[in-house]
C-alpha cells in the first residue's frame, strides 16, 4: 500500500504478547492516518466507560502518510487515548524525529494495550521489537533516561519517556521526546504511567513505498521552495512562536494573572527579542523542516538548558503567574518537562491556585506554607515538582483546575480557567469571540491549535457574533487538524503562508490516491463528529453544558490592559453555540444529528 | 528621504492589498499604519532592518520594514 509502512504494531504489555497487523487499506482510505487512525480505533477499540487508567484503555500512537517523507513538516505522530484529565477524548500530537524512525521501523501505529505487571520500556529495532525491564530507569525524569539511551545506542534511535509525573498518574502528565518535544495535552504520558511502559525506543531502516518517486521528489522540492522563498522564513526561525507575544500582549490576548487580564504590565520583558537576546542560544527543528520553530535557551542564573520556552509556556508559566524573568519561565518549563507534566495544564493550575490565595481561599495552612502571591518564582518551581510527585499540596493541583476547584468550592469553580476539563491554554478570549468558541467546541478542550481566530476576529470586529465567524471556527476545524490526519506540521502553512494546494500533489504521489482539499476537509469533518460522538458515549450527561466557556469570560471583565472592562455577554455565548450546532448539523444539545451521521457515512463506524 | 514597508503573505493575503509601500520617516510604525489604512493590531510583527521592534519605533530613512501577520498560531 503506498504511501504506508504496512504495519500495525500491537503491544500486550498485559501478557507481553507483540504482534503485527496489517494496516487495513479500508483505514488508509476512510481516515488516512494520524488523529483519523485514533478516533477511529478508539471508538472500536475501547470500551465504553473504560477506566483511563486501566488495563481496558490504549494508546494509539499513529503517523501519517506524509510522516517521515520528504515534505516541510513530516515529523507529527498524533497519541490518542482516553483522557484521564477530561473522561473523553484525547489526542496530542508530538513533532520530533519519532514519528519518522517509527515509519522506517515498518510501523504505521502502535497500540498499546493493557498494564505491565513491573515497569519496563518496549525497544523497537526494525525486526526486532522487545519489552525490556525498566525497574532501574523507574522514578527517573526525562532527560537523564533519554541521555542514557542516546549514549548506549546512539544519536539515531529515537526515545519517547515519561517522568515523574507520568508514573504518578498525574492526569495532565505529557510524553517526553527529543528533550524538548511532547505529546503534551490530556494526560498521555499518565496513561503510559499506568500501563508501568516507561520509554519506547524506536529505529528503523526500513523504506515507505511510493506511488509515483519522481512526482513525489517534484512536489516536495515544490514545497521546501515555498518554504524557502517564504518572506516571513527569517523572522520565523529567529523567533519561532514567541513572536506572538509581544502582540497578544498588544491586543489583549496574552493571560495574565490566571486570565483575569489579556495584557501583562511588564510583559515586555518576556518578548521574542528579549528572550533572544538574553537566552537563545540556537534554533531547533524537527524532522525534515525547513522553519526551526524550536529555541534551545541557556539560563545562566539557573546554570540550565532547555529547549523553549514557546508563547504557551511563556503565556502560562509566565505572565499568567505574574512573571516577568523570562529565564525563570525557562526554568519553569525545564522542571515540567524534566518531570514529564504539561507546562500549559501546571501553568493554568498553579495560577488558579495563586489567585485563590490572593482571594484569601487558601492561606500558607493550605499551601504546605507555601506563599502563593503572584510573580512568587521560587514557589513556582517547589510547586511544580510537588505536582509531579503529587505531594502535599501539589496532589490537590495535580487534579486539575476542573476537579481541584469542585473540592476546593468557595466560587473558585468561577475562575477556574477550562472546558470540559481541559485547562485553557494561552490566549484570553474575554472578547475576541471565535477564539472564544474555538475553544469551546474544541474536541479535546480547551485547547488552541483546532482553530486559531483571534487574528480573524481582530479582522472582522471582535465582538461580533455572526454566522460567518462561526463558520470560520468550522473551517478551520476541519482543515487544521488534517495536519494531524497526514502526518505533518501545520506551521509552515499558517505562518510561512505557503500555498497548501501544494500538499494535494505531494500526497497524491506518495499514496497514489488524488484528494483534493475539499476532499480532505470533508474527511476532517468526519473525523470531528466521530470525537464529538465519542465524548457522548463516553459521558451520560454529555451536552451543551460542557461547551460552556470559564465563567471570567462572560462575567468578570479585566480591570486593565487592551481588553479593559470587557466580557462576551452570556447570551452571545449561547448565540455561538445555537449557530454552531446549526452549522454542524447537530441538535441543540450539541450532538450529531441521525442524518448528519448518515450523510458523513458514520453510521457503521458508531453503530 | 523614504522608507520602504514590506507585507508577509499571510498580512498581504488578509488585507488584500499590494505587497509593497513607500512611506515618508519620522513617523511612527503605528501611525503610518493607520495612513495606509492598515489596522496596527493585524500586525503581528514588525521587523526593522532584520530587527524585530515595536509600533512605536519611529521609521528612519532607508529603513526596510517588513510586517508579518499570525493567521494560525501556534
Amino acid at each position: 500500500m503506498n504511501g504506508y509502512a504496512g504495519r500495525i504494531l500491537r503491544v500486550n504489555l498485559t501478557t507481553g504478547a507483540i504482534t503485527k497487523e496489517p494496516t487495513p487499506p479500508e483505514l488508509a482510505r476512510d481516515f488516512i492516518g494520524g488523529r483519523g487512525f485514533g478516533i477511529y480505533l478508539l471508538l472500536k477499540e475501547v470500551p465504553k466507560g473504560a477506566d483511563p487508567l486501566g488495563p481496558q484503555n490504549k494508546i494509539f500512537i499513529s503517523s501519517g502518510p506524509i510522516s517521515g517523507m520528504m515534505i516541510p513538516g513530516g515529523g507529527k505522530c498524533d497519541w490518542t487515548t482516553k483522557a484521564p484529565l477530561t473522561g473523553g477524548y484525547a489526542s496530542a500530537s508530538m513533532g520530533g524525529h519519532f514519528t519518522a524512525e517509527m515509519r522506517y521501523a515498518g510501523l504505521d501505529s502502535i497500540i498499546l494495550e493493557g498494564i505491565s505487571p513491573k515497569p519496563v520500556y518496549l525497544f523497537i529495532d526494525n525486526d526486532k521489537i522487545e519489552l525490556r525491564d525498566a525497574s532501574d530507569l523507574w522514578g527517573k525524569n526525562t532527560f537523564m533516561v533519554e541521555k542514557q539511551f542516546k549514549e548506549k545506542l546512539g544519536e539515531e534511535y529515537q526515545i519517547a519517556v515519561i517522568g515523574p509525573g507520568g508514573e504518578n498518574l498525574v492526569p495532565y502528565a505529557c510524553v517526553n521526546h527529543d528533550y524538548g518535544r511532547q505529546a503534551g495535552r490530556g494526560g498521555v504520558g499518565a496513561v503510559m504511567g499506568s500501563k508501568k511502559l516507561k520509554a519506547i525506543i524506536l529505529h528503523g531502516t526500513k523504506s515507505i513505498p511510493v506511488a509515483d518517486m519522481t512526482a513525489y521528489r517534484k512536489a516536495g522540492m515544490a514545497l521546501y521552495k515555498a518554504c524557502k522563498d517564504a518572506e516571513g522564513l527569517k523572522d520565523w526561525s529567529r523567533y519561532g512562536t514567541t513572536i506572538v507575544v509581544s502582540w497578544c500582549d498588544e491586543v489583549g490576548a496574552l493571560p495574565t494573572r490566571n486570565f483575569s487580564a489579556g495584557s501583562f504590565e511588564n510583559g515586555k520583558n518576556l518578548y521574542a527579542p528579549v528572550m533572544r537576546e538574553k537566552i537563545v542560544i540556537t534554533d531547533k527543528g524537527c524532522f525534515g523542516c525547513p522553519s526551526p520553530c524550536g529555541k534551545y535557551s541557556r539560563m545562566k542564573k539557573y546554570n540550565s538548558n532547555v529547549e523553549g520556552p514557546e508563547y504557551e509556556t511563556i503565556g502560562l508559566c509566565g505572565s499568567n503567574l505574574g512573571i516577568d524573568d523570562i529565564e525563570s519561565v525557562a526554568q519553569a518549563n525545564l522542571l515540567c518537562d524534566d518531570l514529564g507534566i504539561d507546562t500549559i495544564s501546571a501553568g493554568n493550575s498553579i495560577g488558579w491556585a495563586m489567585e485563590c490565595y490572593q482571594k484569601g481561599i487558601f492561606t500558607k495552612k493550605d499551601t504546605d506554607g507555601l506563599d502563593l502571591t503572584f510573580g512568587n518564582v521560587e514557589a513556582v518551581f517547589t510547586l511544580i515538582e510537588k505536582i509531579a510527585r503529587r505531594e502535599g499540596f501539589g496532589a490537590l493541583l495535580s487534579e486539575g483546575v476542573k476537579r481541584a476547584s469542585k473540592k476546593v468550592g468557595q466560587g473558585s469553580e468561577k475562575f477556574a480557567i477550562h472546558v470540559k476539563g481541559m485547562e485553557q491554554s494561552a490566549y484570553a478570549t474575554h472578547n475576541a469571540t471565535a477564539m472564544l468558541l474555538a475553544y469551546m467546541t474544541c474536541d479535546v478542550g480547551a485547547h488552541h491549535n483546532r482553530a486559531w481566530a483571534i487574528t480573524y476576529d481582530l479582522q472582522v470586529g471582535r465582538e461580533l457574533v455572526v454566522p460567518e465567524k462561526v463558520a470560520r471556527v468550522i473551517w478551520l476545524q476541519n482543515f487544521r487538524p488534517m495536519f494531524d490526519v497526514i502526518g505533518g506540521c501545520r506551521l509552515q502553512w499558517v505562518e510561512l503562508s505557503i500555498d497548501r494546494e501544494l500538499y494535494v500533489p505531494a500526497l497524491e504521489a506518495i499514496t497514489g490516491i488524488h484528494r483534493s482539499w475539499e476532499d480532505l476537509e470533508k474527511v476532517g469533518e468526519r473525523i470531528w463528529n466521530l470525537t464529538r460522538l465519542y465524548w457522548a458515549r463516553e459521558n451520560e450527561d454529555f451536552g451543551r453544558v460542557w461547551d460552556l466557556p470559564a465563567p471570567r469570560f462572560y462575567e468578570d471583565a479585566p480591570t486593565s490592559g487592551a481588553t479593559k472592562g470587557q466580557i462576551t455577554k452570556i447570551e452571545d455565548v449561547n448565540l455561538l453555540l445555537d449557530m454552531y450546532y446549526e452549522q454542524r448539523g447537530w441538535t441543540t444539545d450539541g450532538l450529531p444529528k441521525p442524518e448528519t451521521i448518515e450523510s458523513l457515512g458514520l453510521k457503521a463506524v458508531v453503530a | 528621504m523614504t522608507a520602504t514597508i514590506r507585507l508577509g503573505a499571510s498580512l498581504k493575503n488578509l488585507l488584500g492589498s499590494q505587497a509593497e509601500f513607500i512611506v515618508e520617516p519620522g513617523h511612527k510604525v503605528r501611525e503610518t499604519l493607520l495612513l495606509l489604512g492598515i489596522k496596527p493590531e493585524l500586525v503581528a510583527m514588525v521587523s526593522v532592518n532584520d530587527e524585530m521592534k515595536d509600533k512605536d519605533y519611529i521609521i528612519q530613512e532607508g529603513d526596510a520594514l517588513r510586517l508579518m501577520a499570525v493567521i494560525g498560531g501556534g
